[in-house]
C-alpha cells in the first residue's frame, strides 16, 4: 500500500452556510425519522429534568412531610417515567441510527453512480486513495454530524433548557446564578475541545507516518540489512513515535483536564447555591428537596454542555468532509453522451483518424500531433514504438476514453462524438497490459465480457485463448476464486483470462495493449491460433513486443514522439532499413534469446535474497 | 525528551497474557499504580461531598444544629470538588502517560526488532500481516492500559467505596440497592457480546464494500471498455444494501440494550428510592441520609452497565497483545556477534571449502561448493532459477548460515566475523532495486552511514551514469522518490542504487546483472556504470546472459545446487556441455537473424 493511502487529508474550513444547508438538504427525504428522533430525544431530556423534579418531591412532600399515600404516587409516577423514557430512548436511538445509516447508504450510492460515469481523465488526476476516503470516511463524517451531532445537540440544549425553567421554578434568584456560570462553562469547553481535536488531527498525521515507516522498514528489510541501517533507521524511527507519544498525551491530558475543570466550575455553582440555600432554608423558601435538585441539575449540567462543545468542534471538521464530498459528486464527466447521440447497432466500418492531435493537460505539449490514418475493416494494424511515444495514447483516443482535442475520429463513416459512449465501447474489445480481475470466480470474470453469456460460450472462448487447460487443472475449474484484483493467479493467467473475457464479448473492433506480455511461448502459439480467425473478423489494433503478432500485422505504424514515424508492411519497413529494422533487430535478439534459454525456469518460489 | 526505561521486550513474554502484559509495563507500574490510587481518592471524594450534603441537610434543615458556618460548608463542597477533579485529571494524566510511554517504547522496540529478525522470518511472513500488528495492534494494546484496564479500575472502585459508605448508613438499604446489579452485569455482558458480533459482522460488510470500490475504480478502464457501468453499479448496490441492514442489525442491538438497562436500573432505583423514603418517613434513617443515599446509588448501579462493554473490549486488547508478542517471540539475527572484528577493510579473498546449505533437512540447497577467488577477481554464476545461485551469494554477508562445511575471508573463517563488519564490507546491487520514498540524494547516501559532501554523492552518481538524470528533474537531488515524487523506470532505478554502492565502497560486490527489462540504450550505460563499479573489488556476478561474464576470471555453472561445469570463458566455451550450448545459441540467434532479414529481400 503507499503512503497516500494512509495520509488523510485534514482541513478545516469556516463555517459555511452553503454547504451546511446542504447536508441538511441530505436529510430531506427522510424528514419523518428526523422529526421522530428530534421529538424523542427532546423528551427524553424533558424527562430528565422531570425526573430530578420527582426526586425533589420525594423529599418535599413525601418524606418531610411524611405523606406515605404521596410517596406511593410519586414512585408509580417515577415508574412510568422509566418505563416511557426507555422506550424513547429505543426510538431515538433507533431512528437517528437507522438515518444515518440510511444517508450513508444514500451518499455511498451517489458517488459511486456518479464515478462510472466520470472520465478517465478524472481518475489519471485522483488518486485512488482519496476517491476512497470521500466514499468511506467522508460520509461517516456527514452522516454522524446529521444524526449523532444533532441528536447531542437537541438534547444538550433541551436538557439545559428545561433544567434552566426547573430551577427557576424552584428559586429564581439561584437559577440566574447557574444561568451566569453557564456561558462561561461552554466557552471553556468548547475551547478544549478545539484544542482537544488539533491534537487528534496531529496524531492521525504521525500515525500514517510511522504505518508508513513499517511498510518501507518490512517491505525494503533486504536493503536494509545488507546496507547495515538498522541503527540510522531506528533512530530516524524513535523521532516520529517521540512526536507521537507527545502529541497523544497532550490529547490525553487535555482530555483528562476538560472535564475536572468543567466540575470545578459547577462546584461553585454547588457551593453558592449551599451558600444562599442555606440563609433562605431559614426563612423557608428553600426546600430540602429544592437544595437536592439544584445539586443535581447543577452537577449534570456538564454533560449536555460537553456534548454541545464536541458536536460545535466536530462540526468544522464534518463541513470540510462534505466539501471534499460534495466536490467529487459536483465535478463534471469530462466526456459525455452529446445531445441526439445515436447507436446505429454496429460500429463496423473503417476507422478514420483525421488531423487528429491530442494532449492531456490545457498548455501541454500535444502527445499526438497531427495524425492521419485510415484504417480499413478487417485490417490489423500493430503499433511499435518507444514508451512514451503515443501508442496507448492512440488507443485511449479510440476507445473514447479521451477525445482529440483537435481533428475529427470517424467509425464507419460517422464522426464518432455523434455515436453514444455505449454505442463504441459495447463493440470494442480491449485487452489491457495490466490485466485487472474483480474479486470472484474465472467464470464471474469470462462473463464480464458479456453478461448473458451461457457457460458453453464462456468456456468456448477460454478454448479460443487456450486458457482453457490451465483453468481445468484447478481444483474447482471455472468456480475457482480470483482473489481481490486477481491476486492469486499469476500476470500471464491473468491475461489469458483478461483475453478471453474480451473474446466472449464479441467485439467488432479489437484493441489489445501488450496483453500477453506474460505469457510462455507455447501458450503464445495457442493464442495466435486461435485469434486468427477471430482477428479476421474485426478491425484490431495491437500495441506489441512480441515479433510474431506484428509480422502478422496488415500495417505495422511506429509511433515516435506523437507523430507516425514509419508505416508499412513488415517487409517494407525491414527494407527501408529505418526505425523498425532498429525496433525489430534489437527485439529478434532478445526474444530469440528467451526463447532458446536452456534454462527452463521451473515454476517453484524460493525463498531468495537476490533472484 | 524524557529518558526510556529500555528493556528487552522479548524477556517479557509469559504464556499468561495478563502476567506478560503485567510485566511489559515495567518501569511504569509506579506511576500506573499511582493513577489507580488517584482513581480511588476523587471516587472517595465524591462520596465525600455526598455525605457533606447529608451533613448540611440535617444540620440545617432538621435538627438546626449548625456547628459549622454556612460559607465553611460552601467551601466544604468546593474543596472536595476541587480534590474530586484534581484527582480525576491526574489520573487520566498518569495513565496516558503510562500507557503512551508502554507504547512507545513497544513501537521501537518492534520497529527494530522487525529489522533484525532474519531472512528466513521475512520471507515467510506477509507485509501486510507485520504491519497490521505493528500498528493496529500496538493501538488495541495502548486503548488496554489508557482506557480498558483504568475503566475496570474506574468502575470497580466506584462501586466498592460508594457501597461500604452505603454499608455505613444503613446495611438494610445498601443491601436492597445492589440486588439488581448481578442482573444488570449478566445483561449488559451478554448484550454486549451480540452487539460485539454485530459489529464485527457489520464491519466485514465495510471491509467488502471497500473491496468492491476499491476493485472498481483500480479497474475503471476495463469497466469503461466493457461499458458495465450499470453492471458496477448493481454489484455495489448490492453490497451497499447489505452493509446497510447489517447496520441496522446492529442498531437494534444497540438500541435495545440501553433502554432495557435503563428500565432494570431505574427499577433498581426505584425500589432503593421507595424503601429510603419509607425508611425516612419512619425515623430509620435522617432527610440527609436519604439524600446522599439518593446519590450514591446512582455511582453503584449506572457504572455497572458500562462493565459488559469494557469486558468485552479487554478480551481484544488480550488477543491484540498475543499477535504483537508473536513477532517478539522471533528471535533477532545478531549483528555484533563474532570473535573475529578486523580494523581494517577486508581484502576480497574468498574460498569455498565443501560448503553445504540446506533451508530444511535434506533439500540439497547447495551441496560441495568448492572455489576459492583472489582480491579483485570476477566470478560468474550461472545457472536457472532455483540452481542455488542466489542462495550461493546470501551466505556472504551471512543472510543465511551455511550448514556445512565452511567459508574463509581473507584466511579466517566467515562466522567470526560479526555480520555487521561483513556487509559494510559487501555491496549488493539487486535484480529489483528497492528505493525509499526520500529525496534521490537520500536515496543514494542511504546507508553510507557518516556525513557526505555534495560532491562525493555527485561523483557517485556520475560514475553510475545518473548524474544528468537527476540533473533533469525539477528539484535535482533534492527530488522525492516513489508516490510522491517522480516516478524512475527500472534502469534509472537500478543506476541510483549502483551510485548507493559506489558511495559505500564496498571490497566485496554482488551483482544480479539483470538488464532484461530496459532497452538498449540504457543496458550500455548500465554496463559502464557496473563496470565502473567492479573495478578493484572482488564480485560476484548473477548471470543471466553470456555477454555480460565472458570476462569474470571464473565461471561457475550450476544446477541443482552443485557447480557442474568451472573455468574461464575460454575454457568452457570449447568444452562440451551446458556452457556451450547457450554460447551456440547467441551465434544462432545472428544466423536466423540474416535469415530473416534475407527472406524480406
Amino acid at each position: 500500500m503507499s503512503d497516500s493511502y494512509y495520509e488523510e487529508e485534514e482541513f478545516q474550513t469556516k463555517f459555511n452556510q452553503k454547504t451546511f444547508s446542504r447536508i441538511l438538504g441530505l436529510t430531506r427525504p427522510h424528514l419523518k425519522w428526523v422529526i421522530g428522533f428530534l421529538v424523542t430525544i427532546a423528551l427524553v431530556a424533558g424527562m430528565d429534568a422531570v425526573s430530578t423534579w420527582i426526586g425533589k418531591s420525594i423529599i418535599d412532600d413525601g418524606i418531610v412531610k411524611k405523606n406515605i399515600a404521596a410517596l406511593t404516587n410519586l414512585i408509580i409516577g417515577y415508574g412510568a417515567l422509566v418505563l416511557v423514557q426507555a422506550g424513547s430512548v429505543f426510538l431515538f436511538i433507533y431512528l437517528a441510527g437507522i438515518l444515518g445509516e440510511r444517508i450513508r447508504y444514500d451518499l455511498r450510492k451517489k458517488m459511486f453512480n456518479h464515478l462510472q460515469a466520470l472520465s478517465l481523465n478524472y481518475y489519471s488526476k485522483t488518486p485512488v486513495g482519496w476517491i476512497m476516503a470521500r466514499v468511506t470516511s467522508d460520509t461517516e463524517r456527514v452522516a454522524d454530524l446529521v444524526t449523532w451531532g444533532f441528536v447531542d445537540s437537541t438534547w444538550g440544549v433541551m436538557s439545559i433548557l428545561t433544567s434552566m425553567i426547573f430551577m427557576f421554578v424552584i428559586n429564581w434568584k439561584l437559577a440566574l446564578i447557574v444561568l451566569a456560570i453557564l456561558p462561561i462553562l461552554l466557552y471553556i469547553a468548547i475551547q478544549f475541545r478545539k484544542r482537544i481535536l488539533g491534537e487528534y488531527r496531529s496524531v492521525r498525521k504521525l500515525n500514517s507516518k510511522i504505518v508508513g515507516s513499517y511498510n518501507e522498514n518490512i517491505t525494503g528489510v533486504r536493503v536494509i540489512k545488507a546496507l547495515g541501517r538498522e541503527k540510522e533507521n531506528l533512530d530516524e524511527f524513535k523521532v516520529l513515535t517521540g512526536s507521537m507519544y507527545r502529541s497523544s498525551f497532550r490529547a490525553a491530558w487535555l482530555s483528562a483536564l476538560f472535564l475536572p475543570t468543567v466540575q470545578i466550575i459547577s462546584a461553585l455553582a454547588v457551593g453558592a447555591v449551599v451558600w444562599y440555600g442555606g440563609y433562605q432554608a431559614e426563612t423557608g423558601s428553600m426546600t430540602i428537596g429544592g437544595i437536592q435538585a439544584f445539586v443535581s441539575y447543577i452537577t449534570f449540567m456538564m454533560w449536555p454542555i460537553q456534548d454541545i462543545a464536541r458536536v460545535f468542534a466536530d462540526m468544522q471538521q464534518a463541513i470540510a468532509s462534505a466539501e471534499r464530498m460534495f466536490s467529487l459528486i459536483d465535478s463534471k464527466p469530462q466526456i459525455e453522451n452529446r445531445p441526439k447521440s445515436i447507436d446505429p447497432g454496429t460500429i463496423s466500418g473503417d476507422i478514420i483518424f483525421d488531423h487528429v492531435t491530442f494532449r492531456y493537460e490545457e498548455g501541454e505539449e500535444p502527445v499526438l500531433t497531427d495524425l492521419n490514418l485510415h484504417v480499413k475493416r478487417g485490417e490489423t494494424i500493430a503499433l511499435v514504438g518507444p514508451t512514451g511515444g503515443g501508442k496507448s495514447t492512440i488507443v485511449n483516443l479510440l476507445c473514447r476514453f479521451y477525445e482529440p482535442n483537435e481533428g475529427r475520429i470517424y467509425i464507419g463513416g460517422r464522426d464518432y462524438t455523434s455515436l453514444s459512449l455505449q454505442a463504441i465501447q459495447s463493440r470494442i474489445g480491449v485487452v489491457l497490459q495490466t490485466p485487472h480481475l474483480f474479486s470472484g470466480s474465472i467464470r464471474e470474470n469470462l462473463r464480464y465480457g458479456r453478461l448473458d453469456a451461457t457457460d458453453a460460450d464462456v468456456e468456448e472462448s477460454t478454448k479460443v485463448v487456450g486458457a482453457y487447460d490451465f483453468i481445468m487443472r484447478f481444483e474447482k475449474g471455472f468456480e475457482t476464486e480470483v482473489g481481490e484484483g486477481g491476486n492469486l493467479l499469476s500476470v500471464g493467467q491473468k491475461q489469458l483470462i483478461s483475453l478471453a473475457r474480451a473474446v466472449l464479448a464479441k467485439p467488432e473492433v479489437f484493441v489489445m495493449d501488450e496483453a500477453t506480455s506474460s505469457v510462455d511461448t507455447m501458450t503464445e502459439v495457442l493464442i495466435q491460433k486461435g485469434m486468427e480467425t477471430l482477428l479476421n473478423n474485426c478491425t484490431s489494433f495491437v500495441i506489441a513486443h512480441r515479433l510474431s503478432t506484428i509480422k502478422k500485422a496488415n500495417r505495422i505504424l511506429v509511433i515516435e514522439s506523437g507523430r507516425i514515424a514509419e508505416i508499412g508492411t513488415h517487409a517494407d519497413l525491414l527494407k527501408l532499413r529505418g526505425k523498425y529494422y532498429q525496433l525489430y533487430t534489437n527485439q529478434f535478439r532478445h526474444q530469440m534469446e528467451t526463447e532458446l534459454n536452456i534454462f527452463k525456469e521451473p515454476e517453484i518460489e524460493t525463498p531468495s535474497v537476490i533472484a | 525528551m524524557k529518558t526510556q526505561f529500555e528493556i528487552d521486550l522479548q524477556k517479557t513474554i509469559s504464556k499468561n497474557r495478563l502476567l506478560g502484559i503485567w510485566r511489559l509495563m515495567q518501569g511504569y507500574r509506579l506511576k500506573y499504580s499511582a493513577a489507580v490510587i488517584s482513581l480511588g481518592i476523587s471516587a472517595l471524594a465524591k462520596t465525600l461531598t455526598f455525605l457533606l450534603l447529608r451533613y448540611f441537610i440535617d444540620s440545617y434543615f432538621v435538627a438546626e444544629e449548625r456547628i459549622y458556618t454556612l460559607p465553611i460548608l460552601a467551601l466544604g463542597f468546593l474543596v472536595l470538588a476541587i480534590a474530586e477533579g484534581g484527582f480525576t485529571f491526574l489520573s487520566g494524566a498518569l495513565s496516558s502517560h503510562s500507557a503512551e510511554s508502554i507504547t512507545r517504547r513497544l513501537r521501537n522496540f518492534l520497529y527494530d526488532h522487525i529489522q533484525h529478525l532474519t531472512f528466513t522470518y521475512h520471507s515467510k511472513m506477509k507485509t501486510g500481516e507485520l504491519i497490521e500488528r505493528s500498528t493496529s495492534d500496538v493501538d488495541a494494546l495502548k486503548r488496554f492500559f489508557a482506557d480498558q484496564a483504568i475503566s475496570v479500575g474506574r468502575i470497580f472502585l466506584l462501586f466498592l467505596i460508594n457501597f461500604i459508605a452505603l454499608l455505613n448508613l444503613n446495611v438494610k438499604l445498601a443491601l436492597i440497592s445492589v440486588i439488581v446489579v448481578p442482573l444488570v452485569l449478566f445483561v449488559s455482558i451478554v448484550l454486549f457480546k451480540k452487539v460485539s458480533t454485530a459489529y464485527e459482522s457489520y464491519q466485514e460488510q465495510e471491509a467488502v464494500l471497500s473491496t468492491t470500490l476499491q476493485e472498481n475504480l483500480a479497474g475503471v478502464r476495463v469497466v469503461k471498455a466493457f461499458s458495465r457501468q450499470e453492471y458496477e453499479m448493481t454489484k455495489f448496490e448490492k453490497d451497499n444494501w447489505e452493509k446497510f441492514i447489517r447496520g441496522k442489525k446492529l442498531l437494534i442491538m444497540h438500541s435495545l440494550f440501553w433502554p432495557l438497562s435503563d428500565i432494570l436500573c431505574g427499577g433498581q432505583l426505584l425500589v432503593g428510592y421507595l424503601v429510603g423514603a419509607i425508611m425516612a418517613i419512619n425515623g430509620d434513617i435522617s432527610v440527609g441520609t436519604y439524600l446522599a443515599y439518593s446519590g450514591m446509588v446512582i455511582y453503584i448501579i449506572y457504572p455497572l452497565r458500562n462493565l459488559g462493554r469494557v469486558i468485552v473490549q479487554t478480551s481484544t486488547g488480550l488477543v491484540s497483545y498475543s499477535r504483537v508478542m508473536d513477532i517478539i517471540k522471533e528471535n533477532r539475527e545478531p549483528l555484533d556477534e563474532g570473535d573475529h572484528l578486523p580494523t581494517t577493510s577486508a581484502k576480497g579473498s574468498i574460498e569455498f571449502e565443501n560448503v553445504k546449505f540446506e533451508y530444511e533437512p535434506d533439500d540439497h540447497t547447495l551441496e560441495e561448493i568448492n572455489f576459492a577467488v583472489k582480491p579483485g577477481q570476477a566470478i560468474a554464476l550461472l545457472g536457472s532459477t532455483g540452481s542455488g545461485k542466489s542462495t550461493l551469494v546470501n551466505l556472504l554477508p551471512r543472510f543465511f548460515e551455511y550448514t556445512g562445511g565452511r567459508i574463509m575471508l581473507d584466511g579466517v573463517e566467515l562466522n567470526r566475523y560479526p555480520r555487521k563488519y561483513l556487509r559494510q564490507q559487501i555491496g549488493i546491487v539487486e535484480q529489483e532495486p528497492f528505493l525509499f520514498s526520500r529525496s534521490i540524494r537520500e536515496n543514494i547516501t542511504y546507508g553510507v552511514g557518516r556525513e557526505v559532501t555534495d560532491a562525493e554523492v555527485e561523483s557517485a552518481a556520475r560514475a553510475a551514469a545518473i548524474h544528468d538524470v537527476i540533473l533533469s528533474f525539477k528539484d535535482g537531488y533534492k527530488t522525492l522518490v516513489g508516490e510522491r515524487g517522480v516516478t524512475l523506470s527500472g534502469g534509472q532505478k537500478q543506476r541510483v542504487t549502483i551510485a548507493r554502492t559506489i558511495l559505500k565502497n564496498p571490497r566485496i560486490l554482488i551483482l544480479d546483472d539483470s538488464t532484461s527489462s530496459v532497452d538498449t540504450e540504457t543496458e550500455a550505460e548500465i554496463r559502464e556504470a557496473l563496470n565502473n563499479l567492479m573495478q578493484d573489488r572482488t564480485t560476484f556476478i548473477i548471470a543471466h546472459r553470456i555477454q555480460s561474464i565472458t570476462e569474470a576470471d571464473l565461471i561457475l555453472v550450476m544446477d541443482k545446487g552443485r557447480i557442474i561445469q568451472r573455468g574461464k570463458h575460454a575454457d568452457l566455451v570449447n568444452q562440451e556441455g551446458i556452457y556451450q550450448q547457450i554460447f551456440n545459441i547467441q551465434t544462432r540467434i545472428e544466423v536466423e537473424l540474416e535469415k530473416e532479414l534475407s527472406n524480406v529481400g
